[in-house]
């Protein structure tokens, strides 16, 4: 058994847990914060991707002791009370069908977000290289991205 | 369609792109689905055949039961011995086949033993102490080896691995082709593959003891048919089982038949003290979660010189693998529309479905008409070629015509309304066809290869589902029909429950705008819970999500509901105000008087007469403001093998694409990609957009990326989403959607189906646009996908792909 002390969303969790148990389910089971999703387990859904130190990954390929002294945001922390732009922009472009992608599809749209401001629609599909919808086509959460894009600018000030 | 002044009372939301409220718990990570349900469970995994064909000689669980942890095991002979066999829906030779493997083996990965442990980490562990012995048998994987005379019986009580052969004639097959002035004949291989919801099977049972009875949560997609055939497999009266179905993560038919898993966790969870639960991992929904049969069909066309197609044979045989609760099925639903858009006034399907040691098959989004329409629109462009017609006008020499509206197929399908060459022409122009045209033309100099691809589909809704005639005199279910409640609250606001399911189509969203507007409300007042619960839902046998039936007969179901809601307050209204029920209107949500708008009484005023001042209620009205209806579409026709309409609405596109094939290295770039849809009156234009537009991709990776492979010994190849290709956000065209509105005289508000339809469109059209683009090198497109490897191939070497 291994201790594990991470802060997800702003708050401290500590449990012993096994070698063996992914952050997954460390997540989702250990913290119930089920927001985060399993598709795969191999890698390529990206249904559990969350920000890991900052940086979207797939926390079906981590291992819970490896969130040790980590700072984890899932969906569930991605906005305060409100809702993020981008969660915004997802609810007014229908960009959620069944909504399994969903929370995976906001961090990683967020995270491209944080780095471009003003991403192309061909940035934009890269970016989502990593998570799959099976639901949309995708072209609903691109225009989504573009729009959240659009929207942060405009309250920021910057123009381009 | 019905008058639709005697349904709406305004017209504010219907018809508008409404936001999906139900979202916000969505993008909140606040779902609840079936593996985020916070119960303390025991967990389950599944010990599953590694071998495609073998007989079972031992299972040893004596290991696995004593590792700590583990809770309760059950075998695959200890379920059969407690079980009925599966409960085929439409094959007609005996197959008997058990939820687990009892006796032998049919495909890898089906079940074998399940284990129940503190959690799954320790339920996995202890599968590696199963002990299993087999003695392998010789396999059958593809449709040829099914065929062959002294092919292995897969199911020895069949006598054959043919468990499905019928002909199916309609109209004078033998006067089209005497009539004929050429035959042009071909023969397509349809790849396996499925549409792959992102949420898993996932599923809790929890047995109480008590009363020896059942609790299940599952993300089942069809829960009428399911909860009936959990009862009977089990043999437990209805009364003992209860199915409630939470968030669904996506469905596409693919959850359409779980319930044989669900019997399993029944059996396990007999022997445990609380639920247990199994959420699928994505190797067992790949190897065993049910595809699309691949397929094999042969199709002639009689046709006239002028292009005139006089006639249509197909001989479709289905790759049906080692599921016998589906078999069939897909041959029977291709065959009802085999006509397309087409004025084919002759019709013969020569249907077989074949078992193999490939895994289960089930409803794959389409149906069958995914195939159907990329057969018969190849052979739009194969006939054109052959006659020297652009194959835009030989497809308007055979359209069926708006005037011919309704059209009833030889068949006896009929196709209520419609502008197919319209439908086409719009296409072609919102494409710039012609220009595309002419850039192929100078492209082609400079050595690229661009081609364009044209299909013209129908896309039915509201299964009929009395078409399994072909086994069954009398089929267990008939027609289609949903059921709803609606009530007032002590609020005056409005409370749904449906007796269908949502695995992220909207149907909150656009209730609450049908609602709205049959009330004079704000949707926000309209609460739709789309989850389901055996117990209080109100509940058919047709119940589920399947077959675009939710835009006819589940509104339809909520429409009849609402009415008597709406008629109840009038008339509670009538006796409040002393006006006579005619006199009065709904406005704002209240009842008032047409003559004198302040003579008003509120819903909510009229709820608290309802539940609880029900003294003031006139005479002969009883408390209470919740109403329940089903509702059925009137056109179902009964069984019959002469005249019978397997689907019951219908909705048509046109998909035009154009694309660029790197001829070195195999790649397709798509250049365009128009839709021109035609389904009724839309209710939630950007609900239909996204379905239209996320069908139209799944179609993409089927015709292009997606196969589920099986070497020699039937061992899957694609078992993870590294091998089984799927489409990603890069590499797809941006979809230009534009559409026509025909309304369906048959659904109250004159919608047809929506969903499916992108699915059955674009396979043919990237297919067409691939040929088009490789015909410098005389490439013919016959089978599916269209990978790389196979178009380098062509044009160098096979000249067929
Ligand atoms: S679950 Fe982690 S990538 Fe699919
Ligand atoms: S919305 Fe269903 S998987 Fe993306």
């Amino acid at each position: 058994m291994h201790r594990v002390q991470a802060r997800i969303n702003g708050k401290d969790y500590e449990h012993e847990v096994e070698a063996r148990l992914l952050l997954v389910h460390y997540i989702r089971e250990k913290a119930r914060l089920t927001g985060t999703h399993v598709g795969c387990d191999t890698g390529n859904c990206g249904a559990c991707t969350i920000l890991y130190n900052g940086k979207p990954v797939k926390s079906c390929m981590l291992l819970a002791v490896q969130a040790n002294r980590a700072e984890i945001t899932t969906v569930e922390g991605l906005a305060g009370n409100g809702l993020h732009p981008v969660q915004e922009a997802f609810l007014n472009r229908f960009a959620v069908q069944c909504g399994y992608c969903t929370p995976g599809m906001l961090l990683s749209a967020s995270s491209l977000l944080e780095s471009n401001a003003a991403p192309s629609e061909a940035e934009i599909r890269e970016a989502l290289e990593g998570n799959m919808c099976m639901c949309t086509g995708y072209q609903q959460i691109v225009d989504a991205i573009k729009y959240a894009a659009e929207t942060m600018r405009a309250s920021t000030g910057k123009s381009l | 369609m019905m008058n639709l002044d005697e349904i709406f009372v305004t017209r504010n939301w219907v018809g508008k792109s409404v936001r999906r409220d139900e979202d916000i718990r969505l993008i909140k990570g606040e779902a609840a689905y079936v593996d985020d349900l916070d119960m303390d469970c025991a967990h389950v995994a599944f010990l599953r055949s590694v071998y495609a064909h073998a007989r079972i000689t031992k299972i040893d669980t004596s290991k696995a039961e004593a590792l700590p942890g583990v809770i309760a095991v059950v075998t695959g002979p200890e379920v059969a011995k407690q079980t009925k066999p599966i409960v085929a829906r439409a094959i007609t030779q005996p197959a008997i086949q058990y939820v687990m493997a009892d006796k032998k083996v049919r495909y890898v990965g089906e079940p074998l033993v399940a284990v129940a442990a503190v959690d799954r980490y320790i339920a996995e562990d202890a599968l590696e102490l199963i002990d299993v012995e087999y003695e392998p048998l010789p396999v059958v994987v593809e449709i040829a080896d099914a065929l062959k005379k002294d092919s292995p019986l897969i199911f020895e009580e069949a006598g054959s691995n043919v468990l499905l052969h019928d002909t199916l004639e309609h109209g004078n097959m033998d006067a089209a082709y005497q009539e004929a002035d050429l035959v042009v004949k071909e023969h397509f291989r349809v790849h396996r593959y499925s549409s792959t919801p992102l949420e898993t099977w996932a599923m809790i049972a929890k047995h109480e003891k008590g009363n020896d009875s059942f609790v299940v949560w599952a993300n089942d997609q069809q829960p009428g048919r399911s909860t009936a055939n959990v009862c009977n497999t089990l043999g437990i009266p209805n009364n003992r089982f209860r199915l409630i179905v939470p968030d669904s993560g996506g469905g596409f038919g693919i959850k359409l038949a779980i319930w044989p898993h669900i019997v399993i966790l029944c059996l396990l969870a007999k022997k445990v003290d609380k639920p247990v639960k199994w959420v699928q991992t994505r190797r067992e929904h790949l190897l065993g979660g049910s595809h699309a049969p691949d397929c094999d069909v042969e199709i002639e066309l009689p046709m006239k010189k002028d292009g005139k197609i006089l006639g249509l044979f197909i001989k479709d045989i289905e790759n049906d693998g080692s599921f016998v609760h589906t078999a069939g099925i897909y041959g029977l639903i291709k065959f009802a529309t085999m006509v397309g858009c087409y004025d084919i006034r002759a019709t013969r399907a020569e249907l077989l479905s074949v078992v193999t040691q490939k895994g289960p098959t089930v409803q794959n989004r389409g149906v069958g008409k995914p195939t159907m329409i990329f057969v018969l629109e190849r052979m739009m462009d194969i006939a054109a070629k052959k006659l020297g017609l652009d194959p835009v006008e030989i497809r308007f020499r055979n359209f069926i015509q708006p005037k011919q509206m309704p059209y009833t197929t030889p068949s006896g399908e009929i196709y209520e309304s419609g502008n197919y060459p319209e439908c086409l022409q719009k296409a072609l122009s919102l494409s710039g066809y012609d220009e595309l045209k002419k850039r192929q033309i100078e492209m082609r100099k400079n050595g690229k290869y661009i081609g364009l691809g044209i299909s013209a589909g129908i896309e039915p809704g509201t299964s009929n589902l009395g078409y399994y005639y072909t086994s069954r005199g009398v089929p267990e279910y008939m027609g289609n029909a949903e059921g709803a409640i609606v009530s007032i609250d002590y609020d005056g606001n409005v409370n749904v429950v449906m007796g269908s399911v949502d695995q992220g189509q909207g149907h909150a969203t656009t209730i609450s705008q049908v609602i709205a507007d049959m009330l004079d409300i704000h949707p926000e007042r309209v609460s739709v819970d789309s989850h389901l619960d055996s117990l209080v839902s109100p509940f058919l046998g047709h119940s589920g999500a399947y077959s675009n039936k939710f835009n006819d007969v589940d509104l339809g179901a909520v429409i009849m509901a609402t009415k008597k809601v709406r008629d109840k307050m009038v008339r509670i209204a009538s006796h409040v105000l002393g006006v006579e029920t005619g006199g009065l209107q709904v406005k704002n949500g209240a009842v008032c008087s047409r003559k004198d708008e302040q003579k008003s009484v509120s819903f909510q005023e009229i709820a608290s007469l309802a539940y609880k001042k029900i003294l003031l209620l006139p005479e002969g009205v009883e408390p209470g403001l919740k109403e329940i209806a089903y509702y059925k579409n009137p056109m179902a026709k009964l069984p019959s093998r002469d005249d019978f309409n397997v689907q019951i609405t219908h909705s048509n596109s046109v998909h035009v694409v154009a694309v660029e094939v790197d001829v070195e290295t195999g790649e397709i770039t798509f250049l365009k990609y128009v839709i021109v849809h035609d389904c009724g009156k839309q209710l939630n234009p950007g609900i239909v957009e996204g379905m239209t537009i996320g069908s139209t991709v799944h179609g993409i990776g089927a015709a292009l990326l997606e196969e589920f492979v099986y070497d020699e010994n039937g061992q899957p190849l694609s078992a993870s989403f590294m091998d089984y290709m799927k489409p990603l956000a890069g590499g797809l065209p941006r979809i230009e959607l534009a559409h026509m509105e025909s309304p369906c005289p048959y659904t109250l508000l004159g919608t047809k189906a929506v969903g499916e339809g992108g699915a059955i469109g674009s396979v043919a059209a990237v297919a067409n646009a691939v040929e088009d683009a490789l015909s410098p090198f005389q490439v013919k497109v016959v089978s599916l996908p269209i990978t790389p490897q196979k178009v380098v191939k062509a044009v160098k070497e096979t000249k067929e792909i």
